[in-house]
């Protein structure tokens, strides 16, 4: 079933009479389905991010749509959208943009905490998930007094508390060492798998995108090429390879 | 690029962090300036009586304001500094020597600095004719003449040098913070914490207790020992203010996150945290404007109240309008001309002999330690009024006193105004009760009291007698009528009449009839002006030392919830991804700022009403011929808040305005 669905959705920055317009993003269309992992990839200022913020509602296209569950996020009011954001969206940061000001737990809880959850609902969910991530023993420290891995499982949770829709992830193992990474990648799709919760996950590491089932490459504001995961994932992952050095782009 | 130029630049780019900041220091200077002008300006001098007292008051908060603003400049200059660390250690970075840095704070200083002192002093210059006006309109009851504008230079070196010294020093100090700066600074970034919220439930309940224990010294200490108590009042109330907010409030918003189903709403969660985290870097700056404020609301609240209490106050020691004793027969007459002429309506005036008793007593206070009262000492006497002579007198007097109604046998005690410290005179009056009064044919026993100092015209003791046993005594020769040696006692003659207070040329005119032609004569125009002149001189003075206050304070506020801002502001934008809308944001930002203004406020105005408190024993309840002075007091203290707290929320609202625009 198709849960996101994005309609020749275009973006420009800069004015329109300004002579400095530039167009991040050129008439794109695609859909998600539930449950898919999908990876983003395109060399660096290809749009990506841009993409990422349309469909997390954090911006807005300048022509073309964008369909939620059916409903049409590009129509909504600020109320609405703000509201839309807490229940149905999950982000993942590259740097984690957990506030320093909170204990791990409290920046869990802030989505649920914003959305005017009961306590003992916030408390029950976060056991099951921080169980689930394996953070239960470090709730109660400060984002600084943990390390980057444990603060991005921290940022996944809060991801995942509200039990969104779809979680976007903007390169969420770029600031991490490899070991970490990895284990935040089998997280990912563990989460994937179990929850059955729909990812779209931006990077630019060949080795994270093979954990996707598809991935769509972009380039200069349109959608370039896209791969399937197939039953090899040796295959797979040489396939990715040979697509981004077409595309120039970066590689290991 | 010259420094000069990068100077210019960088307070350009910075200019709204440091805005408030400026008019700090322009105000600063305009106060200082003023206050020279003043005292220099010859014919505001002229138009006061107590030239001296106006000159040497005006010197002495002028020093004072002026050691509070160099005080405040240099301390917070290294917070300011510190600021720009990132900025200056980037300079370092690309190679700037620490020398090279240190110039360019001290020029980007001494040009703020200028830019103050030109701007401060022009204000002065441009102001300098009102605030002559309002002073002279404050101290002085009939004032009408109009102020000419003076100018003189000597004021602008006058209020220049001191500064350019203070900026240089400020210049100099930076250069001291810069070589304490390490180049890894730069690459801790914003993110390092300060550190987890520490508070303690001992430091919590120890501030308490000793800002309790000032409290209830400052309200149970009578005015004797009040002013031995003060110091240790003081001390006990400012380390407790300082502890509550280092270790105290920190405890406090502790338990407030232990308190779920509140804590847990987005708003409460985000601004409380935000809160808690910077309660280091900000507990000393909130806790000195709680002190600070306590003084300032205090200056204002003492010097308004005594402002509006100069009648009373004029009436309670007086009770006249006027009135003189000794040499009727040759002046009486001028001064019922002197109404005539200068037409002034007379209400009605009252002549009575100043009568003497010396019955036959001792008096002993405290277990014999302390002789109150001896008939065996020639020297002391009682004044003596009958029942229908003291209503007469009490009658003109401008109090609201009851006529008396004295039984035969019994006499009532006037107090005397210096026993109202309230243990010595319930001490007086168990003594005076205990013995009676032995005249020559008849025992009289005092039975009542009455607050009527006014009526005793020279005499320690007054007392008043039933008009049967005054007959009686008088009768029986127990009351004298006049001296030893056959000289008459004199008479005292009591005036009232319309406006008493703004008659200036009439009253003038009296004191060239009376002063020295009689015993003594009193008229409440000239106490009046007097205590205009003095404390219309201390409201204006503390009005402008609150402003520095609020002014120094709310600026070192503004900046470092500005700094916070700026730190703050990725926090906002990812708040936003993650679904806060912009209402929810609104109400953050209220609790994230409204704490750090309110909670200082609202402690310095509780000690302060405690101060009042103090001052009420000291000086008010001798002042204030009511029920409950303190009330009162309290009364006209929340006036001065109100006005304090609005100038200070005007603050409030023009940091959490910045503050909006620099996170949204
Ligand atoms: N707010 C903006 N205003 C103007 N141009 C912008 C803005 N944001 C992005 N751009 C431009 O749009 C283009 C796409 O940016 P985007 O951030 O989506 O790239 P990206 O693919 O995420 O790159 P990277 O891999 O480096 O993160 C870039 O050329 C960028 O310069
Ligand atoms: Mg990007």
């Amino acid at each position: 079933m198709s849960l996101l669905k994005v309609e020749n959705v275009s973006k420009m920055y800069g004015t329109k009479r300004g002579a400095k317009q530039y167009q991040a993003l050129n008439q794109i269309s695609f859909e998600v389905f539930e449950g898919e992992f999908i990876g983003v990839m395109g060399a660096s200022g290809s749009g990506k991010t841009t993409l990422l913020n349309i469909l997390g509602s954090i911006d807005r296209p300048t022509n073309g749509r964008v369909f939620l569950g059916g409903v049409d996020i590009s129509n909504l009011k600020k109320r609405q959208l703000a509201e839309h954001r807490i229940k149905n969206i999950g982000f993942i940061f590259q740097d984690y943009n957990l506030l320093e000001t909170m204990t791990l737990k409290e920046n869990i809880i802030l989505p649920l905490a914003l959305h005017g959850c009961k306590v003992q609902i916030m408390e029950e969910r976060l056991r099951k998930l921080g169980g689930d991530l394996g953070i239960l023993g470090i709730l109660d420290k400060y984002p600084y007094e943990v390390s980057g891995g444990e603060q991005q499982r921290a940022a996944a949770c809060r991801a995942l508390i509200t039990d969104p829709k779809i979680v976007l992830a903007d390169e969420p193992t770029g600031n991490l060492d490899s070991r970490s990474g990895r284990a935040l990648l089998e997280l990912l799709s563990q989460i994937n798998r179990v929850y059955r919760t729909t990812i779209l996950m931006v990077t630019h590491d060949v080795f994270a995108a093979s954990y996707c089932q598809r991935i769509m490459f972009i380039r200069d504001g349109e959608i370039y090429h896209e791969l399937y995961a197939g039953d090899d994932k040796q295959q797979f992952f040489d396939s990715i390879i040979d697509v981004v050095s077409v595309l120039g782009g970066e590689n290991q | 690029m010259k420094l000069i130029t990068l100077a210019v630049r960088n307070i350009k780019r910075n200019f709204s962090k440091y805005a408030m900041y400026f008019f700090t220091l322009s105000f600063s200077v305009f106060t200082v300036y003023s206050f020279l002008a003043l005292i220099q300006n010859e014919f505001v001098y002229q138009a006061f009586t107590y030239r001296e007292r106006y000159r040497t008051m005006l010197i002495v908060f002028g020093v004072i304001i002026f050691v509070f603003v160099m005080f405040f400049l240099i301390s917070s200059n290294a917070s300011f500094i510190r600021a720009r660390k990132k900025e200056i250690s980037m300079y370092s970075l690309f190679g700037m020597t620490n020398g090279k840095i240190g110039k360019l704070l001290f020029l980007e200083i001494m040009l703020v600095g200028l830019a103050a002192l030109v701007g401060g002093i022009a204000a002065g210059i441009f102001f300098s004719k009102l605030i002559a006006m309002i002073l002279l309109d404050i101290a002085l009851v009939d004032f009408t003449g109009d102020i000419t504008f003076t100018f003189n230079p000597q004021e602008i070196y006058l209020t220049a040098l001191p500064f350019l010294f203070v900026f240089g020093v400020m210049g100099l100090s930076g250069l001291r913070v810069i070589n304490k700066f390490e180049l890894v600074d730069l690459f801790k970034g914003e993110k390092v914490s300060e550190g987890k919220p520490r508070g303690s439930t001992l430091i919590l309940l120890l501030s308490l207790l000793l800002i309790g224990t000032g409290y209830y010294l400052a309200v149970t200490t009578d005015s004797y020992n009040l002013i031995g108590f003060a110091l240790p009042i003081l001390f006990l109330v400012i380390i407790g203010t300082y502890l509550f907010f280092w270790g105290g409030l920190p405890k406090i918003l502790s338990w407030m996150k232990k308190r779920k189903t509140k804590y847990y709403r987005g708003d409460n969660l985000i601004a409380v945290s935000a809160f808690a985290h910077r309660m280091r870097s900000i507990g000393s700056t909130m806790a000195t404007i709680a002190v600070l404020s306590a003084v300032a609301t205090t200056a204002v609240a003492t010097g308004f109240n005594l402002y509006q209490n100069i009648e009373r106050n004029t009436y309670g020691i007086l009770g006249y309008d006027m009135y003189f004793y000794g040499g009727q027969e040759k002046l009486l007459d001028d001064v019922y001309s002197a109404f005539e002429n200068y037409g002034v309506e007379l209400i009605a005036d009252y002549t009575t002999q100043r009568l003497q008793a010396k019955p036959k007593l001792k008096i002993t206070l405290y277990n014999g330690e302390l002789e109150y009262y001896n008939s065996e000492n020639g020297d002391d006497y009682f004044r003596v009024y009958s029942q229908s002579v003291c209503n007469e007198l009490l009658a003109l007097a401008r109090v609201n006193l009851e006529p008396v109604q004295i039984k035969e046998g019994e006499a009532v005690y006037v107090r005397s105004f210096w026993t109202n410290v309230p243990d010595f005179a319930v001490e007086i009056e168990r003594a005076i009760m205990a013995e009676p009064l032995e005249f020559s044919k008849q025992d009289i026993r005092i039975t009542s009291f009455l607050d009527a100092s006014f009526t005793a015209f020279g005499a320690m003791h007054t007392i008043i007698l039933s008009d049967a046993d005054f007959a009686n005594l008088y009768e029986a020769g127990d009351i004298l009528t006049g001296y030893s040696s056959g000289t008459p006692f004199d008479q005292v003659t009591v005036f009232k009449y319309i406006k008493p207070l703004k008659s200036g040329d009439f009253s003038r005119e009296i004191n060239r009839i009376l002063s020295g032609n009689v015993g003594s004569y009193r008229l409440a125009y000239n106490h009046y002006i007097e205590s205009l002149e003095v404390f219309g001189l201390a409201c204006f003075i503390g009005f402008f030392m609150s402003i520095v206050f609020i002014l120094m304070t709310a600026s070192l506020l503004y900046f470092k919830q500005i700094m916070a801002a700026q730190e703050e502001q990725h926090q906002y934008q990812m708040l936003r991804k993650i679904g806060m809308d912009s209402q929810v944001e609104k109400r953050v930002i209220t609790k994230r700022l409204l704490p750090v203004f309110l909670i200082p406020l609202v402690i310095g105005i509780i000690h302060s009403i405690f101060a009042m408190k103090t001052a009420d024993s000291i000086l008010f309840s001798d002042m204030i011929m009511a029920e409950n002075s303190y009330f009162v007091v309290l009364g006209f203290s929340g006036i001065m808040y109100g006005v304090y707290a609005l100038v200070y929320g005007l603050f409030y609202f023009i940091t959490k305005h910045q503050y909006t625009r620099i996170v949204s």
